[in-house]
């Protein structure tokens, strides 16, 4: 373990003790106005794209909501997973697990307070399609692997956190869910960039090279993946869009939303390169 | 909705499509797309859309059982109506 790291990993564990949002402290409305906003139309997956242009001021509102539905719901899938990788990385004298208890327990609280808002206003979570497929691992590579994708997906969470929460058209409810999970991540991020590079000095160097161009072909691909999930046809369906299919498709392959994703995923990606993990930032 | 050698040609083009090295009729029904990475991991989300469009229903991941996209064979007694393996 590193001196450095060790060193943040005692400050973020302070910060985390005295600095914690609890999901149980919040004000739930029992219902939400039905002009109320629920995601920042800038951000919408449809934005700017001929499907998101087809639509009325209220059908984009109505949209709103079912992509803040769609947010909080891979929030949910992608903390899942993560408490599963932290609880199996608890008390391994090669990571930090005075860290990873906090790390496990914010995680915890968080995924409290979006499923409230996913079952208490849309009465479901919209399913996950990410599936892992179980293959071997090089020496290091899965733990490099899981934190590395942590890393991405709580950045790019983080973007549209940061920007919601000081959106005054959101409601807020909508608000403060953003505000409190930016909060939390913001020590999560700083944990992530460091264990990141710090994995990838410990392992890449034992790596052969088909192991390290594996791994920088399943990260770009991983970004990727992640993006198509906000791109969610259930999302569209229940928006009363035709063709959900076909808006995904199309919303997801627009010049817009591909300068969102180069936006949005920009500094993740520009990280990994600086940390040596990427050779380049890959075209999204 | 398409009928079942409809289906099976449209996921075998599909497949053929995104691996690049394989043409379509060189993939039969049992021919292993994910352990021969015909498709990535990332694409079998995709897949998933595809497979979604084409039966008219949505799919839980959560709920899949390992291996239920091997095949083309495994594919469609699965998602289009047949038994499940």
């Amino acid at each position: 373990m590193k001196e450095d790291t060790a060193r943040l990993v005692e400050k973020l564990c302070i910060a985390s003790q005295g600095d914690f949002g609890s999901p149980y402290e919040f004000a739930w409305p029992d219902r939400l106005p039905e002009d109320a906003w629920h995601f920042s139309p800038e951000l919408l997956s449809t934005a700017g794209t001929p499907a998101g242009e087809r639509l009325s001021p209220e059908e984009t509102r109505r949209l709103s909501f079912f992509e803040a539905v769609n947010f909080f719901s891979l929030n949910i899938h992608g903390e899942r997973a993560l408490l599963e990788g932290l609880a199996a990385r608890l008390y391994r004298d090669d990571l930090y697990t005075p860290y990873l208890h906090h790390f496990l327990d914010e995680e915890n609280k968080h995924m409290v307070y979006f499923g409230t808002y996913c079952l208490r206003y849309a009465g479901k979570i919209y399913p996950d399609r990410k599936m892992a497929l179980p293959r071997d691992y090089a020496e290091g590579e899965e733990d490099f692997l899981f934190f590395a994708r942590v890393l991405l997906f709580e950045e790019l969470v983080d973007v549209y956190n940061r920007r919601m929460a000081l959106d005054e058209r959101l409601h807020a409810v909508v608000r403060e869910i953003n505000r409190m999970h930016h909060r939390d991540e913001a020590r999560h991020l700083a944990f992530g960039r460091r264990i990141v590079a710090e994995l990838f000095e410990r392992h890449a160097p034992g790596w052969p090279a088909e192991v390290l161009g594996e791994v920088r072909r399943s990260l770009p691909e991983y970004v990727l993946a992640t993006w198509k999930e906000y791109f969610n046809p259930d999302v569209y369906r229940d928006a009363g869009m035709l063709g959900p299919h076909d808006v995904a498709r199309e919303a997801f392959a627009s010049d817009a939303a591909r300068a969102r994703r180069r936006d949005v995923s920009g500094p993740a990606l520009r990280f990994l390169v600086s940390a040596g993990v990427l050779e380049q930032e890959p075209s999204l | 909705m398409k009928s079942e050698p409809e289906v099976r040609t449209h996921l075998a083009r599909w497949v053929a499509e995104r691996s690049r090295s394989v043409q379509a009729e060189e993939i039969s029904g049992n021919t292993p797309i994910l352990e021969r990475r015909l498709i990535t991991s990332v694409q079998v989300m995709d897949l998933i859309l595809e497979i979604e469009q084409l039966s008219g229903r949505s799919i839980d991941v959560s709920r899949l059982k390992p291996g239920v996209f091997k095949d083309i064979d495994t594919i469609y007694r699965n998602f289009f109506g047949g038994p499940s393996s």
